[in-house]
């Protein structure tokens, strides 16, 4: 009777689970495959360069979500494994010249330690005390690396001469002048960030994570051991980090304490997983296709050109004047006005939101009104 | 040999003693009671017992180990499980997936913890909850969550802290009848509860803790007959 009942709870719960996971899997792909011809069909290097910006995005998200979604532990001192990774590759490369595809594993064996020696500070801590162990930490590294000049050439940075051509047995693979190796480089590590979170998320390591984002002490009792999950979740963490740093790096070509390392790099990488949907796989995607859009946006000032072009205000009158001026420069204004606006109305993001509004629509079809006690099952 | 041993535990936070000389040994397969007033120290020997503070003084022999200064995780792989009086669900996880975090104490696959967690949660009659969040459990399904996910565990000695409170007097009996069925499958327990019906039903002894001392131990009968637990609940005016 039991092993009869057990079977058809089974198929039950693995029916609903692969039926919901065939549909967004054929989205996936799709959407995949056309990321992947996009740059022959757009030959607009405004648009490749957005792109690029949207993976670094994507993939710092999804760095990020797998210690603060999955494990809840709020680091807003990951730049400093963002800073530490495009250091070492592009010192590397500037100073010693080692090709960035073998300074990547120093810039990654870099991060790792640390993760590991901010790990074993920081994780004593819990709550609003591990953040801002966090900051101090990552605040420590910026000034280090300010401050040690021979090494790092210090607030001057590096800027970068060229990339050595990528060459594979003896073919030219790219010499890196247009944007398109890296649109290719950084769709590969958006999707690896992707990847990893979504292997992270089903397994055993995934669900102990979530076990410890709950609760603790919970956690503890069950046999999670606490300080070992975290650093592991860290050092994963870091690792994607670190490969974001370098991609930063080399894509951008110049790389200084302010830019790599500074605090606000770290608040932007929580952002994006609190605007989009803080510990789920696609969270940090959907949080990077309303953030780079939106400060691209105020930065270019789309803004007062769009209320020139409806007609509301003259472009040529004093107040069009003041708003060409001044609204450009409000972006970050703006911007933060925006971000306190999604976290007050939708709490588990962007993502969540649509989620909550889609359950809300499909609710009168099947409508079931969930028991109020629980004790309906004929116990006792 | 006793499965769980106390020699002489003593715990002090500043200058006040929370368990203070206690001795105490849990024979295998029994139900060991422990009741006493509210801030006796009941919920604080379970800590030490469990790893959460380590003790000032005394010995815990676990199976014939001392497991004083071992962390909570690595008294739950030794096979001591723990629930807690302030239920602790993990509220946005599934309940199937809150048992599974337990299964996952003894295997590294999601597979065979799954197993394990439905089986779990059949026994318990919870399997049509299986997919609700856990934080939206009513307080009867989430204490029986929490004994769930402990079971997930494998244990040999589980430690339930008020296991009962807050639940009306149908949930009270299934708790009961759970506990009396978690014995039968030859499991040892520990049952803090302010019930004394219910703990008098289902203990095989009963210890009684007043100011972080020992007062009595014994059978049920043995203790409600001895005037000092008498006195510590009642005041001494009872007493005539």
């Amino acid at each position: 009777m039991r092993g009869a009942r057990q079977v058809k709870t089974f198929g039950r719960i693995h029916l609903t689970a692969s039926g919901f996971a065939a549909l967004p899997l054929l989205i996936v792909a799709a959407v995949v495959a056309a990321l992947f011809v996009f740059p022959w069909l757009v030959a607009s290097p405004y648009l490749l360069h957005l792109m690029i910006l949207l993976f670094l995005s994507v993939a710092m998200g999804e760095s990020w979500n797998v210690i603060g979604g999955y494990c809840g532990q709020y680091s807003v001192g990951h730049a400093a494994y963002f800073g530490v990774g495009a250091y070492a590759a592009l010192m590397l490369l500037q100073y010693k010249h080692i090709a960035p595809w073998w300074g990547v594993w120093v810039a990654i064996a870099a991060a790792l330690i640390i993760s590991l020696l901010i790990g074993t500070i920081c994780f004593r801590l819990r709550g609003p005390y591990f953040v801002l162990a966090s900051i101090a930490v990552a605040e420590i590294i910026r000034l280090v690396v300010l401050n040690w000049k021979q090494l790092t050439n210090g607030a001057e940075g590096i800027l970068l001469v060229d990339i050595p051509p990528l060459m594979l047995g003896g073919r030219l693979v790219t010499d890196w002048l247009s944007k398109t190796p890296f649109y290719y480089l950084g769709l590969i590590l958006a999707l690896a960030t992707l990847l990893v979170n979504y292997l992270v998320q089903h397994s055993k390591l995934g669900y102990y994570l979530q076990a410890i984002r709950e609760d603790q002490d919970a956690a503890h009792s069950l046999g999670i051991n606490l300080s070992f999950y975290k650093n592991v979740a860290l050092a994963i963490s870091a690792l994607l980090t670190a490969l974001s740093g370098v991609f930063y790096g080399l894509y951008i070509g110049f790389i200084d304490p302010a830019s790599v390392l500074g605090v606000d790099l770290s608040v932007q990488m929580v952002l994006i997983c609190i605007i989009g949907g803080i510990g789920t796989n696609f969270g940090p995607v959907v949080g990077a296709l309303v953030l780079v859009p939106l400060s691209e946006a105020l930065r270019a000032n789309l803004l007062s050109k769009f209320l020139f072009s409806i007609g509301v205000v003259q472009e040529t009158s004093r107040v069009g004047g003041f708003l060409k001026e001044n609204l450009a420069h409000a972006h970050v204004l703006i911007y933060g006005i925006l971000v306190v606006v999604v976290i007050l109305f939708m709490p588990d993001g962007v993502l969540g939101f649509g989620k909550k509004l889609i359950a809300r629509r499909a609710r009168p079809l099947s409508a079931t009104p969930t028991p109020l006690v629980g004790g309906l099952d004929g116990s006792t | 040999m006793a499965l769980l041993e106390i020699r002489h535990l003593f715990k002090f936070f500043g200058g006040l003693a929370a368990n203070s000389d206690i001795v105490c040994s849990v024979e295998s397969g029994m139900i060991m009671g422990l009741i006493g007033p509210n801030g006796s120290g009941k919920t604080t020997l379970f800590n030490c017992i469990t790893g959460y503070y380590p003790p000032t003084k005394g010995e815990i022999i676990f199976k014939g180990q001392r497991i004083n200064g071992l962390k909570p995780d690595r008294v739950c792989k030794l096979g001591m499980a723990r629930t807690w009086q302030k239920v602790r669900p993990l509220a946005k996880l599934s309940v199937l997936e809150n048992v599974m975090v337990g299964a996952l104490a003894r295997t590294g696959s999601l597979k065979v913890a799954r197993r394990a967690a439905l089986h779990q949660l059949e026994l318990m009659r919870m399997e049509n909850r299986a997919n609700s969040l856990a934080g939206s459990l009513s307080i009867g399904e989430r204490k029986k969550l929490e004994v769930a996910r402990v079971l997930a565990t494998q244990p040999e000695l589980l430690l339930l802290d008020e296991v009962m409170g807050g639940l009306n007097p149908v949930e009270s009996e299934e708790i009961i009848q759970l506990i009396l069925d978690i014995k039968k499958r030859g499991l040892t327990q520990v049952v803090i509860e302010h019930d004394m019906k219910a703990i008098m039903r289902i203990s095989d002894r009963v210890m009684v803790l007043n100011s972080g001392e020992k007062l009595a131990e014994g059978t049920p009968q043995q203790v409600v007959s001895n005037p000092d637990v008498v006195t510590a609940y009642l005041g001494s005016a009872h007493v005539a």
